[in-house]
């Protein structure tokens, strides 16, 4: 699945995007395992960013799979 | 609902009028330009940078329009805003919405503003000072 950050999230990790592969679906929780031991500079933002799959916020049950695009969203300041 | 939802990475054109689609239903075509200010939280500043995710923005974006239109009958709507550096004085986000009577087309463009920050996908990432 593609990784999608932004705004300051992507200055901390210096990159926008990552590529994850995982076997079988798996949920939010699962998802941040990974994407932490993959980006461990990522913890400090972690309790403020909402999921979103394919363009839409994740719900709690959602589960994220291979070819979904997966964008971790931070507090939004738009205007 | 005739909806238009547009980003720009560098100023755009003067937005144009209300549709054709709508002359004669709208009696109101209220507009709000936001435009950013030489001062943040205290300090002189040369610029705002802006980071968006379209596809997600412009999504959240159209629901919300779709609610307003429900709620307000809105008939219309144009909403643009700036990615990247944005100078101060320059506006950041344009809005615009049609509606049968002015009372209706008021509330419902502050309500979209109101909502674009509580969960529209896009983000004042940095201060340029002066």
């Amino acid at each position: 699945m593609k990784i999608l950050y932004f705004a300051h999230v992507a200055k901390a990790l210096g990159r926008r995007e990552d590529e994850l592969d995982v076997p079988a679906p798996v949920t939010a929780d699962a998802l941040w395992e990974r994407l932490l031991a993959l980006r461990p500079a990522l913890a400090p933002y972690r309790a403020s960013i909402h999921l979103a799959r394919n363009g839409e916020y994740a719900g709690p049950a959602g589960q994220f799979a291979n070819g979904d695009e997966v964008a971790l969203i931070p507090p939004v300041s738009g205007g | 609902m005739w909806t238009e939802i547009l980003f720009f990475d560098a100023p755009w054109p003067a937005p144009p009028p209300p549709p054709e689609s709508v002359r004669g239903a709208a009696g109101a075509w209220a507009e709000f330009h936001g435009c950013v200010r030489a001062t943040e939280n205290g300090r002189n500043i040369a610029a705002l940078r802006y980071d968006i995710y379209e596809a997600m923005a412009r999504r959240v974006l159209a629901a919300h329009l779709e609610a307003l239109a429900q709620k307000h009958g809105l008939i219309a709507a144009r909403f643009r805003h700036r990615s990247g550096v944005v100078p101060v004085g320059e506006a950041a986000v344009y809005a615009a919405v049609a509606a049968p009577h002015r009372r209706e087309a008021f509330a419902a463009l502050a309500e979209l503003m109101d909502l674009l920050k509580t969960d529209v996908p896009i983000w004042k990432v940095e201060v340029v000072p002066a």
